[in-house]
């Protein structure tokens, strides 16, 4: 399509040239001042008929304007030969002899500089088609080598130095790394630093920011996270020193660090409701957790949700020693104290009404009375990415063991049976399970392992690089994995994606 | 008599309810005109457009409305189509496809204006 409009808009340019395209356009489209406004107000109506259309074009060659509507604009182009009329709403420009709307790169530039123009004063966000100016087309030009991402192509994986029993820091970047919607939001450099400059380097996000740039470079060497431990370091001190942390810990201490960076500095102490902002952290792992509390007297349930960046289950009571069976129950009312073997178990058993027993009574408050009550957990609203956290690990006064008991987990996981809205609630079945809508369908993209015990132990993982490849993630060495080697692996933190986001 | 005047004062009723609707869309219309040179005015128009726009992107209408587009072009085919078909084509299903919500959220917006305003 050539910018260069039609014989009849040229015909106009040569002659009269592009001053009455501009006044219209400054006067009666991009209004930048509060008289043009009123102006505008007061004589956007049809000359013909005096009535303000929704398609009112203006004739470039006379005084006219006329609606669309009801033909005055066609009738009056036709009578007195003005073919070229622009519409008031946008600046478009339309022949009425060649029956169409034409595009000049001129008269482009025109509105685009006036539209741009009168958006400052009124703090409009406008709206525009990307168009790289001089400096990004020599960038370009002179980077032209383009990377294709093939099914066979590595890009984005990365090993990562030890620097001192630091592997519970590597899985997880490497399990951030390979995060669908926040991989995306860091290569579109979305985040912009709320920090002044002389604390930019303390911002966890961007170095954050910084180490997806590494990672996805094309750059196959090891990268030396150094900056990011410093950072973790000085912003969670409980997590400084060469020991053996937590891999679960650690997430959700950078979780909030990101958290607390992205909505302002590192050094703002407001503490700001945690989790109710709307900063990618939030929009991609915060999901909603129900709890309602039912008393057996009246059945009135009183419900809280609460917001959670993660799902911790519990995997039942039997030792890392599988000999030993006493049973130290956590769990009062179970009538057979199965163990769970599978992650369906264990959310079967997460969203079990529990008894709460008749130490725990609760004073009701629709009948004011002391009574027993049940509690259910349920699902209210499911995150983007759902991470699922096996608690493995038992810390009792003195007393310190693994769980290492095999839990099966699944690729593909449906989250509806343990949505709230599939839960039977007072006795009514509330929103039977729609088969056919896949919106609580989560696909399994890392799994972080521990391997040893808990006085001394290695974390790596596994992350999907394509749709069925899967890597394993040791520190410094990746190796290519296979979906069986990952299904059957042990399993501690287990990150799933939605497989279809929608709006909202 | 009481019956003929009750019939007379019936004919009134009607006549008047009738001349009333008449007026009531010229009314209707002149008041949109005037709320409209109103926003356009204060600059709330243009914001209120910004508005709109943004929560349409949100809610996916945009994307469901050049959908449409495409299938409107496909079957009259490129070489036949006018800007005034497309226009006859999809302002009414974009009309129907805007979420209530929205309405909601934008006719809240043009209360509190007008209500400033007076």
């Amino acid at each position: 399509m050539t910018l260069s409009g039609c014989q009849h808009l040229q015909k106009i340019k040569t002659e009269k040239g592009l001053d009455s395209y501009k006044i219209l356009h400054a006067c009666f489209i991009s209004c930048k001042t509060a008289d043009a406004r009123r102006r505008k107000a007061r004589h956007s109506v049809c000359h013909t008929c005096r009535v303000y259309e929704l398609r009112l074009h203006a004739c470039m060659s006379c005084v006219y304007f006329g609606c669309h509507q009801e033909e005055h604009i066609q009738s009056h182009a036709r009578a007195n030969e003005h073919w070229i009329a622009v519409d008031m709403s946008y600046g478009m420009v339309r022949c009425f002899a060649c029956d169409d709307y034409v595009y000049d790169k001129d008269i482009d530039k025109i509105a685009k500089t006036l539209n741009y123009r009168s958006s400052i004063p009124a703090a409009l966000n406008q709206f525009a088609v990307w168009q790289p100016n001089h400096k990004e087309v020599e960038l370009l030009r002179k980077n032209c080598k383009r990377r294709r991402v093939e099914d066979s192509s590595t890009i984005g994986l990365r090993g990562l130095i030890n620097l001192g029993n630091t592997c519970f820091m590597n899985t997880i970047v490497q399990a951030l790394i390979h995060t669908p919607v926040l991989r995306e939001y860091f290569l579109a450099d979305r985040h912009v630093c709320q920090l002044l400059k002389e604390e930019n380097e303390q911002c966890l996000v961007c170095e954050l920011s910084s180490i997806f740039q590494e990672f996805y470079s094309g750059i196959s060497s090891t990268y030396i996270p150094y900056r990011l431990l410093h950072l973790v370091w000085t912003s969670a001190r409980h997590l400084a020193g060469y020991e053996q942390q937590d891999a679960h810990e650690f997430l959700i201490a950078a979780l909030d660090l990101l958290h607390r960076h992205c909505i302002a500095g590192p050094n703002d102490r407001s503490g700001s409701s945690p989790h109710n902002c709307q900063c990618i952290i939030d929009q991609i792992f915060t999901g909603g957790l129900q709890s309602d509390v039912t008393c057996q007297m009246c059945n009135n349930v009183s419900t809280t949700i609460d917001p959670i960046w993660d799902i911790s289950l519990d995997l039942g009571t039997r030792l890392y020693n599988g000999s030993n069976t006493t049973n130290i129950s956590g769990y009062s009312n179970s009538p057979s104290n199965y163990d769970p073997t599978s992650l369906i178990d264990c959310l079967k058993r997460f969203t079990k009404p529990e008894h709460l027993g008749s130490l725990a009574k609760i004073k009701c408050s629709s009948c004011g009375c002391y009574q027993e009550s049940t509690k259910q957990l349920t699902m209210k609203k499911l995150p983007i990415v759902a991470c699922f956290h096996l608690k493995r690990f038992e810390h009792s006064t003195g007393y310190h063991k693994k769980i290492s008991t095999y839990v099966s987990f699944p690729e593909e996981l449906d989250m509806t049976p343990f949505m709230s809205s599939s839960k039977i609630q007072n006795g009514d079945i509330n929103g039977c399970t729609k088969g056919l809508s896949c919106k609580n369908k989560y696909s399994l993209f890392a799994v972080v392992n521990h391997s040893g015990t808990i006085e001394c132990g290695h974390y790596t993982c596994y992350i999907r690089q394509h749709k069925n490849q899967w890597f394993k993630c040791d520190d410094h060495l990746i190796t290519r994995a296979l979906p069986q080697e990952v299904l059957n692996s042990e399993g501690y933190l287990l990150f799933y994606h939605k497989q279809i986001l929608e709006y909202e | 008599m009481i019956s003929l005047n009750s019939n007379i004062l019936m004919n009134n009723c009607l006549c008047m309810s009738f001349f009333s609707l008449h007026d009531r869309k010229v009314k209707d219309a002149q008041m949109r005109a005037t709320i409209n040179s109103k926003l356009v005015e204060t600059g709330e128009r243009e914001r209120l457009k910004e508005l709109l726009r943004t929560r349409l992107v949100e809610c996916g209408w945009r994307d469901q409305l050049k959908q449409h587009c495409k299938e409107v072009v496909r079957q009259k085919g490129l070489e036949h189509i006018t800007v005034d078909d497309l226009v006859a084509e999809i302002t009414p299903k974009g009309r129907a496809l805007v979420p209530d919500m929205v309405k909601k959220e934008l006719l809240q917006r043009i209360r509190t204006f007008l209500a400033q305003q007076s």
